[in-house]
């Protein structure tokens, strides 16, 4: 007991107290997380509101919520998602996950076979389960999609259609073919120099005036084709980035083998590539997740939106519940972004050790 | 396999050419249709609006291109503000989180890591529904040394005042800096003809002091001869009046985009200055070379060749995010133009274009900015 107290002296000296200037430090830290933790956990927990559902539960305006929580957890994850029908999402979103785990195991087998049959089954589950009007379900239109369950189909479907676009895409702008490659380089970096909200606003007024009278697509269709634009901009400088650490030597000996160019390419370059731009693929993909919220600005309710417009609710309307409420969705999305960084890191230490050996 | 190329070329110059041809063709349909003139005439009309942050005179009787101009302004403001306060906070996170001191350079990290997985949104909406609502109103507001005001409708802070005299203010700093710049460049061409071998030498620039009292005193002597004055914001019964007022949705939007953008500044700032090998520091400490010079004159400027370029990608971001202002109503060109204006003369392809063209320029023009200045410090001739 001695010794360990005596090593806490030892590392505290050497790590908090070893000049007059790191003294000062700590004890202005100390100040600094006792003035802010100390509030925000009695805030949160200890003079917050737990049980009930009503707004009857929460008589202290000012105080944290949690019954709001507890009563529109429902809308926060299906939106407005009919409540019979929310099974759909739950073995929809359950089935999309399992199906694409594989992917991230490493060496799992046939995870080459894998990907082809999950470009098919993504879009059946979504038009067949999530969006219905066959097979004896019900029709849900996607203005009543919503909540968590937006998010997550909005980041999976754009990050699926993104990646190949991105790969041509890259590919054009490596090409030895003048036009293509000044076309895809215009291409990319105006998206890239457009905000996000723009390219959704674009999509939302000026893309009707676009097509046909008779052709209308749907909002979300829509939104999704604009966010699939941008993210694959942003992909393709990414992957362009590992095209380019790819050495000489693997494109002249692809080609002393007589292979053509796609050939090489898919064969070759792309297999080395890929792996090399996962890192930055990964947090481009956290990027977008964070984005999505952007949606509500041009009305479709995602995770954030459809906490915004619980909190505004007359009957729930008061500061402590909408503070309760962000702090809900932060809370949700820092478990996500989080986990996915760490994941993003573990493929970059992977790599750097792979390009060690 | 020259002669396949100019195929590919052709076709693809053919398929552009066709899709641009049919979009714009039915896009010519549909507003004929809907019976928008198309044109930007429009911009020369009276907007009939009124903006409630402008930094130019404006009225609603003011034409829309003149709402552009304030709307613009508003843009720019809001990212160089959010720009300069970003960079302090992430330097002092970056450096915090090498800190030897182990709870600061936790906290840092924390700091990073809580912030930089929160959307910029999510965090914006909390500063302007949760912080900046529940302020006291203006009758309550909280003071700081009784000229600082702040409450629900804003930070109000005292201005300085210089009356006629602000063009003769301009004037004589631009009269310095020209002054300054001259008389730096004349040091070095010294420097190198005297030591050509060393033409950056350790030791400190001679005229620094010199070109401060330039500064100070140019400034000094306008402001006594134009009458400056500090302009303190004043309680009236329609709340404060006089000095800068940041209104809440400006506030807001500053705290999110910095404390948000600062995470991504501060690991750019610690990578910068981990990527300096341990002998420069330590050979520049065996030639004697005092602490503060050393990082001023050996490790500043090699950190910063490496921090330049994912910092530019960083500042695009910034300045691109200030369209989430359109969220909370802060009027800068989105909110203005795609928002008011468009529902005022419904000509969505005009207004899109100059939205887009805006973002584009400024992106254009921060992005070559930034390039000339890495160009400039970066390693020449070796």
């Amino acid at each position: 007991m001695r010794v360990n107290l005596h090593f806490c002296l030892d590392w505290a000296r050497s790590n908090l107290f070893s000049s007059p200037l790191n003294i000062l430090l700590t004890l202005a830290c100390m100040c600094l997380i006792i003035m802010i933790g100390i509030p925000l956990v009695n805030w949160l927990i200890i003079e917050a509101y737990w049980s009930g559902t009503t707004p009857a539960d929460c008589p202290d305006k000012t105080a944290a919520c949690w019954p709001f929580i507890w009563a529109r957890f429902d809308q926060f994850m299906y939106g407005l998602y009919p409540e019979t029908e929310r099974w759909r999402i739950n073995l929809g979103l359950s089935l999309i996950i399992l199906s694409g785990l594989p992917l991230f195991v490493p060496r799992f087998p046939g995870k080459r076979w894998l990907i082809p049959v999950l470009i098919v089954a993504y879009p059946l589950i979504g038009t067949g389960l999530f969006l219905g009007g066959n097979y004896g379900l019900t029709y849900v239109e996607t203005g009543r999609w919503g909540g968590f369950f937006l998010t997550v189909v909005t980041a999976l479907f754009v990050l699926s259609t993104s990646l190949p676009i991105a790969v041509l895409l890259a590919l054009g702008r490596r090409s030895s073919i003048p036009l293509v490659r000044v076309s895809c380089a215009t291409w990319i970096e105006l998206w890239r120099s457009v905000p996000a909200l723009v390219v959704l606003f674009i999509a939302i007024i000026m893309f009707p005036l676009f097509m046909p009278e008779e052709l209308k697509i749907d909002k979300l269709l829509r939104a999704l084709g604009a966010l699939t634009i941008l993210m694959s901009c942003y992909m393709a400088e990414a992957i362009r980035g590992a095209l380019q650490s790819i050495p000489k030597g693997q494109y002249e000996a692809a080609e002393a083998l007589g292979l053509g160019y796609w050939q090489r390419t898919f064969l070759v370059i792309l297999p080395q590539a890929i792996p090399v731009a996962l890192p930055q693929i990964t947090s481009n993909f956290i990027g977008l997740f964070k984005e999505t919220t952007v949606l509500l600005i041009i009305g479709l309710f995602d995770l954030l939106g459809m906490v915004q417009n619980a909190a505004s609710d007359p009957t729930w309307l008061s500061p402590g519940v909408s503070a309760t409420g962000y702090l809900f969705v932060a809370l949700f999305f820092w478990l996500f972004c989080f986990s996915l960084s760490r994941y993003s890191a573990w493929l970059e230490r992977k790599s750097s050790l792979y390009k060690l050996q | 396999m020259v002669n396949r190329d100019i195929v590919y070329q052709v076709a693809l110059l053919f398929i552009i050419g066709a899709v641009v041809y049919l979009i714009a063709a039915t896009t010519q349909e549909n507003l004929a249709r809907l019976g928008v003139d198309s044109g930007i005439d429009f911009l020369w009309k009276r907007a009939g609006f009124e903006i409630s942050q402008k930094l130019i005179p404006y009225n609603a009787n003011s034409t829309i291109a003149h709402a552009f101009v304030v709307a613009l302004l508003n843009t720019l403001l809001l990212a160089a503000v959010s720009i300069i306060c970003a960079s302090i906070l992430g330097v002092i996170i970056g450096i915090a989180r090498l800190s030897d001191n182990w709870l600061v350079s936790r906290l840092a990290t924390a700091y990073i890591e809580i912030f930089r997985n929160i959307p910029s949104l999510l965090q914006i909406f909390f500063w302007y529904f949760v912080v900046l609502r529940t302020l006291p109103r203006s009758n309550e507001s909280i003071e700081l040394f009784n000229c600082i005001f702040l409450n629900n409708r804003g930070l109000f802070v005292p201005a300085v005042s210089f009356g006629q005299g602000w063009a003769w203010i301009m004037g004589a700093l631009f009269f310095a800096w020209a002054m300054i710049y001259s008389l730096r460049k004349k040091e070095r061409q010294r420097e190198l003809v005297h030591s050509p071998a060393l033409p950056e030498s350790g030791r400190s620039n001679p005229l620094a002091s010199w070109n401060l009292l330039i500064l100070a005193g140019m400034a000094g002597a306008v402001i006594l001869v134009a009458g400056a004055h500090w302009q303190v914001p004043q309680e009236t019964r329609f709340g404060y009046r006089g000095g800068i007022v940041m209104m809440p949705e400006f506030l807001s939007l500053v705290v999110g985009l910095s404390m948000y953008n600062a995470t991504y500044i501060g690991e750019i700032v610690r990578s910068g200055i981990t990527s300096i090998p341990r002998g420069q520091s330590e050979s520049a400490a065996s030639l004697g070379l005092p602490r503060h010079l050393t990082n001023r004159l050996i490790l500043f400027p090699q950190a910063l060749r490496v921090i330049i370029p994912p910092l530019t990608t960083v500042y695009l971001n910034l300045f691109k995010s200030t369209s989430l202002a359109a969220a909370i109503a802060y009027p800068e060109v989105v909110s203005v133009f795609v928002g008011t204006v468009n529902n005022l003369v419904g000509q969505p392809v005009f207004i899109m274009a100059i939205t887009m063209a805006v973002y584009v320029f400024v992106s254009l023009c921060l992005s070559l900015f930034l390039n000339w200045y890495n160009r400039k410090i970066a390693l020449t001739g070796a």
